[in-house]
């Protein structure tokens, strides 16, 4: 169950996503990948590609909006961007998860009687 | 390659070509940080396949018509079953349609025929249309500025005699010139009708219609100024239409409308119908405000007539359409919403098969719905693969209302009201083409969002907990009122058959008690009323000479070679004639109401006024007393003979001769058996005299409920409602003489308008046409009623022993005997099963019963212990059949192995 370095927590990719462009902003996908790489401390990386699905998963739910735009080097990109209903998603994910490992650290902290 | 594939494709390239960058920047070789970045990505090609995947998860894409199209392979049965009972709803839907809409919305083939509008005046007292409009005419010609070419035309059917002496009644228009301009007809040859024709000095001319140039002139090319025989009338042809002109109804000859006509006293004068054309810029709702106008000068000048009148327009062509007056517009309304009804109860069939067709793939939605598919795309899908089976049937449903409505329509709209006017059209229009397409989304979405809407609910809770298969779904109780409907259709539906059957024959087998296929009927028209307030001296006189007329072709047309006798009645035999209520004497306390003022027995008798040879004619044996003499016929006498029907019912085997019988509501009419109405008020008729007693002669007929009480008088044929002359030709087809008839007929007078001429055992035909057409049309409700019953419960079944396999296997493992487990799982369905046939035959049952009590013929002697037996015999059957779909289903649950059950799992 240990998160293997070169696997996403299962399902969680979507949150990340959500909350790397709510902290940093509009981001293109390469940038978007290298972030939450980056911000993992290299703990987490990503299959990149897996990275399209999920983008398109959340455009669909409207959690966030995508143009084109210009990269840094000044190539032609998809620049992503958090809706609103996306910041409300996150904001009730971010509680939801921290109930979760909550309780969770809870068993973890049970003395150990035997 | 899409848009959105091309987007995609440069995203990932721009991805990578950052991704290159930023390793080059690190201080890879370009190869190396390529080789790097590809491997960062993982497959493009997976991830472009899954993004494709994923999108077509959106929307409905023709990947879900494809696989649509794979499973009409995949379940021929449900394809054949289902596309059969969706293409019937969608050919009833579209035949119902345009049928309807030549009622509800007629448009006339005409340049300007959305602006063509009839004028009519409605009496407010009886709200009934005042028909006598020429005084009100002439004022709406003269003073109407928002509607122009006011015209009128007035029916007519005099005989045309040709060139051969074939002397046949045609519809004739005698109508002002203006009809001609407003419905821009356009001569073949010659020219239309122009103003001087209709001046009072200006020599008789007509134009005639297509049909009759080629038909009864031989298409002769020097027809114009001809001059030909309209009855007595010699009349000049001017001109010829082109083909299919038959404005304004369904006439085949144009004669002016003579001024001299016109002027007439408020309302009096002939019969005509007024029409007019909306001048540019003005709407219906502003002529009829200008003719409201007109209207209340017209009454302020003759207040003592048209105080309660008031014109109104309506579109031209919604003259024949009954969805003006409530009653007519309730019923068309109400055939739509049966079709609607019997269209959603079929798809809902065809539903409840998808259903259970998408019960059986219950595993894959599951899975589907676990990679994300929303409940929508699922609906969505199964909503496309009924669409695709609904393509297939719409195809065949429009080809086969097209044959329909070719073949049947026009005739049983003909069988229903005679010529049909020039705007009836039943061949498919783009309109048809958009219902159809509208009725197979409609028939689409019942049959495949209404089960999707039902597999799909709870799917994640599903997804938790049970593996696919294992019994998450069930047939609610929707589904086991469908299958009870469906069953009780299939029951009622065959008992509908058998009453049409029993209908057509008991027309078929009516008893006429001659032989009538030897004798010839001819209806004579007459195109005058003699009797009635309006009678006049003229009218009188001219009754008189076609007594005369009559005589004279009787001698000629029995001066024929093979013609044993001709007669005269008002009715043709087997045909119906009228019934009125009669009193006899001992009824009554010698011939004075009874004292006590009590009500004398209801008595009806079927009335026939024959000529005095009748009885000679038919041969008819006499059982008492004697036949009619000529002498009888004679004004002042009172002599009837009774059939044997009327003794065994009325006079209750009392003996006829010398029995006095009279007319229980005499009319005002100067006939001398003065038969009237219940609705005129009462008074005392003469006595007749019953002098003979013959068998029943089919004096009733066979669509009149019970046996007739036959009643003749003896009258001249000059005083009947409606003259038939009957010949008897005992040696061959009496058909055979019609041609001689006519020529007699022309050659006695030539204004003598020989309706019809047929066998008399052909008088009939028009209502077994009829009769068949609907036996058809059950026929085939209940082979789609039956086969839809069978396919849903052979459906329904095979998923419960599908779904129930596993448990089946475990308790036969534990040692159930395997005809208890049957019986436990077809418990519910053989439940619905004799449901419905409960509720099928009930409904029969009742249907009888009330059938019996209403006036349907031939039905009196059918609730017998015998009937009874019939339909629960009929009910037997049916449990039976309805049990064939549960043939299969019951060996592969027998032949569940416990072993392969629980494996499967």
């Amino acid at each position: 169950m240990v998160p293997d370095k070169n696997d996403v927590l299962y399902g969680s990719l979507g949150m990340l996503v959500l909350q790397t462009l709510a902290a940093i902003g509009p981001l293109h996908g390469y940038r978007l990948a290298r972030r939450i790489e980056q911000i993992s401390d290299n703990q987490l990386t990503l299959n990149q590609g897996t990275l399209y699905p999920a983008l398109l998963k959340l455009q669909q739910k409207e959690w966030i909006a995508a143009k084109w735009g210009e990269s840094e080097t000044g190539r032609r990109v998809k620049v992503y961007s958090l809706t609103k209903a996306g910041r409300k998603q996150l904001e009730s994910q971010e509680s939801r998860w921290h109930r979760t490992t909550g309780i969770i650290d809870r068993f973890f902290k049970i003395p150990n009687e035997a | 390659m899409s848009k959105v594939d091309r987007d995609l494709d440069n995203e990932i390239d721009a991805h990578l070509a950052e991704a290159v960058e930023d390793y080059v920047a690190r201080g890879f070789s370009r190869k190396d940080a390529r080789h790097a970045a590809l491997r960062d990505f993982g497959g493009v090609t997976q991830v472009k396949q899954v993004h494709r995947e994923m999108r077509s998860f959106t929307f409905m894409n023709w990947l879900d018509f494809k696989l649509g199209g794979r499973m009409l392979v995949k379940y021929p049965g449900l394809t054949i079953v289902g596309g059969i009972a969706m293409a019937f709803a969608i050919c009833v839907g579209l035949v119902v349609f345009q049928i309807l809409s030549l009622f509800i919305h007629p448009t006339l083939p005409l340049p300007q025929g959305d602006r063509l509008v009839e004028i009519r005046v409605i009496d407010l007292e009886v709200n009934d249309e005042e028909p006598q409009i020429l005084h009100d005419f002439l004022q709406w010609r003269q003073s109407l500025r928002s509607i122009t070419d006011v015209g009128a035309w007035r029916n007519s059917s005099p005989n045309l005699i040709d060139a051969l002496g074939d002397s046949r009644p045609v519809p004739v228009a005698e109508m002002s010139v203006s009809g001609f301009k407003v419905s821009g007809g356009v001569p073949l040859m010659g020219r239309v009708l122009v103003e001087t024709d209709e001046q009072p000095a200006a020599p008789a001319v007509a134009v005639i219609g297509y049909e009759v140039w080629r038909t009864r002139f031989g298409s002769d090319p020097n027809i114009v100024g001809r001059i030909v025989k309209f009855g007595n009338e010699d009349v000049t042809v001017v001109g010829v239409m082109r083909e299919g002109y038959e404005f304004p109804v369904a006439h085949d000859v144009w004669m002016p409308l003579k001024t001299a006509l016109l002027d007439q006293m408020p309302r009096s004068g002939p019969v005509v119908v007024a029409f007019g054309m909306l001048a540019p810029g003005e709407s219906m709702k502003s002529a009829q405000a200008e003719l409201t106008t007109v209207g209340r000068q017209v009454a302020a000048q003759s207040p003592a007539t048209h105080q309660r009148l008031e014109p109104f327009i309506r579109p031209f062509a919604m003259m024949t359409s009954p969805a003006g007056d409530p009653a007519g517009g309730l019923i068309l309304y109400s055939v739509y919403v049966f079709t609607a009804a019997l269209l959603i109860l079929i798809c809902g069939n065809v539903g409840l098969l998808l259903f259970a067709r998408a019960a059986s793939r219950e595993a894959d939605l599951v899975v589907r719905t676990a990679l994300g598919a929303s409940r929508g795309r699922i609906v969505a899908q199964m909503f496309a693969e009924a669409l695709v089976l609904g393509g297939l049937a719409a195809i065949v449903g429009v080809i086969a209302a097209d044959v329909a409505l070719r073949y049947w329509g026009m005739g049983f709209l003909e069988a229903n009201m005679g010529r049909l006017p020039f705007w009836f059209d039943l061949s498919l229009s783009p309109t048809s083409f958009a219902v159809a397409i509208l009725l197979t989304t409609a028939a689409a979405a019942v049959a495949g969002i209404m089960p999707a809407m039902k597999i799909t609910r709870g799917m994640g809770d599903r997804l938790k907990q049970t593996t696919a298969g294992s019994g998450g779904l069930r047939f609610g109780g929707v589904w086991t009122v469908v299958i009870v409907a469906q069953v009780a259709a299939t029951v009622i539906f065959p008992a509908v058959v058998y009453m049409e059957q029993t209908i057509m024959s008991g027309i078929e087998d009516f008893p006429a008690g001659f032989p009538t296929e030897q004798y010839l009927a001819v209806h004579i028209e007459r195109d005058y009323a003699v009797f009635g307030a309006n009678t006049d001296a003229a009218a009188l006189e001219r009754n008189a000479r076609l007594a005369g007329t009559l005589e004279e072709l009787r001698r000629r047309v029995e001066a024929q070679p093979g013609v044993a006798g001709v007669t005269f009645i008002a009715s043709v035999p087997t045909t119906g004639s009228p019934q009125k209520i009669v009193e006899m004497a001992y009824d009554l306390d010698g011939g004075a109401p009874q004292a006590n003022g009590a009500e004398p027995p209801f008595r009806e008798a079927t009335v026939g006024a024959v000529d005095p040879s009748y009885f000679e004619v038919l041969d008819a044996p006499v059982l008492a007393g004697r036949r009619f003499t000529a002498a009888d016929a004679a004004a002042g006498s009172r002599v009837a003979i009774v059939d044997q029907g009327f003794v065994d019912q009325i006079l209750q085997g009392r003996n006829a001769l010398g029995q006095q019988v009279r007319f229980r509501y005499p009319g005002k009419a100067p006939r001398p058996w003065s038969a009237g109405n219940a609705a005129d008020p009462p008074g005392l008729g003469d006595w007749y005299e019953i002098v003979g007693v013959v068998p029943e002669l089919g004096l009733g007929a066979p669509t009149r409920k019970g046996r007739a009480a036959g009643l003749y008088i003896p009258a001249t044929p000059n005083l009947f409602v409606q003259i038939q002359m009957m010949a008897h030709v005992p040696g061959g087809d009496p058909m055979t003489i019609a041609p001689q008839v006519r020529e007699a007929a022309a050659a006695v007078d030539p204004s003598l308008r020989l309706v019809s001429l047929q066998r008399v055992n052909e008088v009939n035909n028009d209502v077994l046409w009829v009769t068949r057409l609907w036996i058809r049309i059950t026929v085939v409700l209940s082979s789609v009623a039956l086969l839809l019953s069978l396919a849903g419960i052979y459906a329904v079944l095979s998923f419960t022993v599908a779904r129930r396999t596993r448990e089946i296997g475990v308790r036969v493992a534990l040692g159930a005997s395997r005809r208890r487990v049957v019986a436990a799982t077809f418990r519910r369905p053989l439940l619905q099963v004799t449901g419905g046939i409960l509720v099928g035959t009930s409904i029969v049952f009742i249907a009888a019963i009330l059938i019996r009590n209403t006036e349907l013929a031939g039905f009196e002697n059918e609730l017998t212990l015998a009937g009874m037996a019939k339909v629960i015999g009929y009910g037997v059957i049916m449990l039976g059949v309805c049990m064939l779909a549960c043939l299969v289903p019951t060996h592969r649950a027998l032949n569940v192995e416990p072993s392969t059950a629980l494996r499967t799992e």
